[in-house]
């Protein structure tokens, strides 16, 4: 057999994650649930946190234990050590462990904000929307999922129901991505002003920067970022400038 | 339903592009599987253009009349159009059998005018919401019905879908790297699905004496394979994309046991899985598709290929003609030299150019070669039981195969991934009732609106 080495370079072996390295608490309860969340144990998660519960207050669970793992995640993430669906399973058993502590404090945890969310009039892609209510829900944010193949009218009038710091959209058709500068052109008609984060494989800078409010989403990791901003009261321009500046 | 079981070829090395065992002959003098390969070009409309019927159906003119004008300037024999639908299509029907009609038409004239051989697949969208609707009885599987019949009454040769069956299963699934779910909802969902339409789509070509093409795992497969994307990207491992798309084989093969005929759709990456198979004539996509999206496998999934398509090009100038003209003239190069090769007697050189080009580029590659089709072809019809059991050794098969080559490199955490996917698969029960009884308590908690009965459940 000829030797076939040069036809291709394997550039993914070539740069093999490094190790992965837990941040740790001294408390080993809490320690506990950190590696639960951080390994994505869903069985095992819900167990262990009522365990924590018996000494700690949920809160301190939360913050110390469950948010702690997340941001854990996502820098693993960010270094490329873990892939998707490790981020995913992590998010799924921190969501299960923070139910539980909601239920012993007998209310919710004080949600961010609220996003709205949805998928294109006439588009059934909706995986990366998926990805994005996933990400905000794990990282503190109340999503209304308005699911995909969404009505622009439907689209308005949650806006007017919920009153969202950031409303979503993802599109990966160019035949239906349109739906888009409708939204934001009703909105503005209406007098309502709020970031419009647009994403999804046919959307590009180009064609969400050519209408007001809208801001080109890239990857769906920016959309907890974004949400914190729009939250914290940066403008439509503003987010514009610091995510497709 | 006749279950395949047994290979339509006695080993992998009998399979050939250009030819088939069961060649399909439609459209204007177009033989597929003949021991000639075709180019089939996909036009894609502009943004703006679907507005209304008359823009749309103006745009599809010129798309189809500049791949017509340039296969003719160039010397091509055949050309296959494909009417890959936008959902406008679909939800009206008379725009989707307009621009079958209207396409015809042109075919019409440019093989009267030059005798250039040409043959339509209307491909339409199915626009239905497992997870938000009854996806037997709903308006979309009603237009899409619809559509079907006005397509086949004006035009199409071939009738195609990317059926979603299952979708709202694996796409919780893949992202959590959930082999359970995949095996469900493209195995045991996705197959049911497709036994629901596919038995609708023949009933309609049937009685418009056209040919019912074939299906692809796209929404499934795909989601995984383009998910997995690049050598850098790491969002879902590449030998769990790899052992899914042995999953999505299973599933795509029951178009054919339902009495699809082929040629299948083009973006069915499972296809040489299914051509080794049943013998249909398949369409593949590879380089040519670069203006659709990356794969790692652009020469090596030629290599069965008796229709090479683009996938999906926008309409658009470029500095050599427009897009369907540019790439008419791609894949019109390109199988004129897998046709010279045929008339050299040097095909199975040229194969194995095209396989060794790819075949340890990435485990989907790997999966896909010719041999290694064969192989997991042969773990389907060897136990083509039941859908869940098929499924089942298709996905043991791909992971055994990527496991065993020394020369397939992995890291390791891409190793780990596929050793934790094989110990999952041997774990799952034995019979298939079992096995939905399992996945039905977990994923009813997990995905709202899962509804068992949209599968005849
Ligand atoms: C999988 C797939 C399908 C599946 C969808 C499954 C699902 N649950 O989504 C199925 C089979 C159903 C399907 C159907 C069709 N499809 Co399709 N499909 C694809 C494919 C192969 C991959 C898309 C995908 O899931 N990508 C992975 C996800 C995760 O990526 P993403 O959504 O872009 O999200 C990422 C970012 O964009 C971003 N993001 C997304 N949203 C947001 C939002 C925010 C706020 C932020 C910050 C970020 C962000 O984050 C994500 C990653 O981090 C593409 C090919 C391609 N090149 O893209 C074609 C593609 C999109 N499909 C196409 C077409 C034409 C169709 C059909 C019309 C075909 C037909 N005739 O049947 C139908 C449409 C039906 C309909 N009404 O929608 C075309 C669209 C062409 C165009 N540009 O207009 C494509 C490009 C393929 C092609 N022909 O070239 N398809």
């Amino acid at each position: 057999m000829a030797d076939l080495s040069s036809v291709f370079v394997r550039y993914d072996l070539k740069k093999e994650a490094g190790e992965k390295t837990v941040a740790v608490s001294k408390d080993e309860l809490l320690q506990k649930v950190m590696t639960a969340v951080v390994d994505g144990d869903e069985d095992n998660i819900v167990d262990i946190v009522n365990q924590a519960l018996k000494v700690h207050d949920p809160l301190v669970v939360i913050r110390e234990g469950l948010v702690k793992a997340m941001n854990e995640v996502s820098r693993l993430w960010d270094e490329g050590i873990y892939y998707l669906p490790q981020t995913i399973i992590s998010s799924d058993a921190m969501m299960a462990g923070l139910d539980v502590c909601e239920k012993k404090m007998g209310h919710s945890m004080e949600k961010k904000g609220i996003v709205i969310t949805h998928t294109a009039e006439g588009d059934i892609h909706d995986l990366g929307q998926q990805i994005v209510n996933a990400l905000l829900r794990a990282n503190g944010f109340e999503v209304i999922d308005l699911g995909k193949d969404v009505p622009v009218d439907d689209v308005i009038n949650a806006i007017k129901q919920y009153k969202p710091a950031m409303v979503t959209g993802t599109a990966l058709m160019t035949t239906t991505m349109t739906a888009f500068n409708k939204i934001a052109n009703r909105l503005k008609r209406e007098g309502i002003e709020l970031p419009f984060v647009c994403g999804g494989g046919a959307v590009s800078l180009e064609y969400v920067t050519s209408f007001d409010l809208g801001i080109w989403g890239k990857e769906a990791q920016q959309a907890p970022p974004m949400a914190t901003d729009a939250v914290s009261g940066l403008s439509w321009e503003h987010m514009r400038d610091k995510y497709n500046g | 339903m006749a279950k395949y079981t047994a290979m339509a070829y006695k080993s992998a090395d009998e399979m050939i592009f250009g030819t088939a065992k069961y060649p399909v002959k439609y459209g204007r003098n177009f033989e597929v599987g003949g021991g000639f390969v075709y180019p089939e070009l996909v036009p894609h409309p502009r943004p703006g253009s679907e507005e209304t019927k008359k823009s749309l159906m103006r745009e599809y003119e010129r798309m189809v009349n500049d791949a017509l004008e340039r296969a003719v300037t160039l010397g091509f024999p055949g050309l296959q159009i494909e009417l890959e639908h936008i959902w406008q299509m679909t939800k009206n029907p008379d725009w989707g059998g307009d621009i079958a009609g209207q396409t015809r038409k042109l075919q019409e004239d440019w093989y009267k005018k030059y005798g250039i051989k040409s043959a339509i697949r209307a491909t339409i969208a199915d626009n239905r919401k497992p997870d938000q609707e009854n996806i037997r009885n709903c308006r979309s599987l009603e237009l899409a019905l619809k559509t079907f019949e006005s397509s086949a009454a004006n035009g199409a040769d071939n009738l195609s879908m990317e059926s979603v069956g299952g979708k709202e299963i694996s796409d919780y699934a893949i992202v959590r790297q959930d082999i359970r779910g995949v095996l469900f909802g493209i195995g045991v969902l996705g197959s049911r699905d497709m036994e629901f339409m596919w038995k609708k789509i023949v009933e309609i070509a049937n009685k418009y004496k056209v040919t019912p093409g074939g299906d692809t795992n796209c929404a499934q497969a795909n989601v995984a394979m383009f998910m997995a994307g690049g050598l850098l990207d790491k969002s879902v491992p590449h030998t769990f994309a790899a052992v899914t798309r042995a999953v999505g084989a299973a599933r795509t093969l029951t178009a054919y046991e339902m009495g699809a005929k082929g040629p299948t759709k083009d973006c069915g990456y499972e296809n040489p899985i299914i051509k080794a198979i049943t013998g249909i004539p398949v369409a593949q996509e590879g380089k040519t598709c670069a203006c659709a999206h990356a794969d790692l496998q652009g020469n090596l999934i030629a290599s069965v290929c008796d229709l090479w398509s683009n996938e999906a090009v926008e309409y658009h100038d470029m500095f050599g003609g427009t897009t369907p003209a540019v790439f008419t003239e791609i894949l019109g190069y390109d199988v004129a030299l897998m046709n010279t090769a045929i008339a050299m007697g040097k095909a199975k050189d040229l194969q194995a150019l095209l396989i060794n080009s790819d075949k340890y580029r990435d485990p989907h590659s790997f999966v896909v070669a010719p041999e290694n089709a064969y192989q997991v072809g042969k773990a389907i019809v060897d136990n083509n039981t039941d859908y869940y059991s098929r499924a089942k050794a298709a996905a043991i098969k791909a992971a055994q195969l990527i496991l065993a080559d020394e020369k397939m490199l992995l890291s390791n955490f891409e190793r780990e991934v596929l050793q934790k996917v094989l110990r999952d698969l041997e774990s799952f029960p034995a019979s298939e009732k079992d096995f939905i009884e399992q996945c039905t308590s977990i994923y009813k908690k997990v995905i709202p609106g899962f509804n068992l009965a949209n599968y005849g459940l």
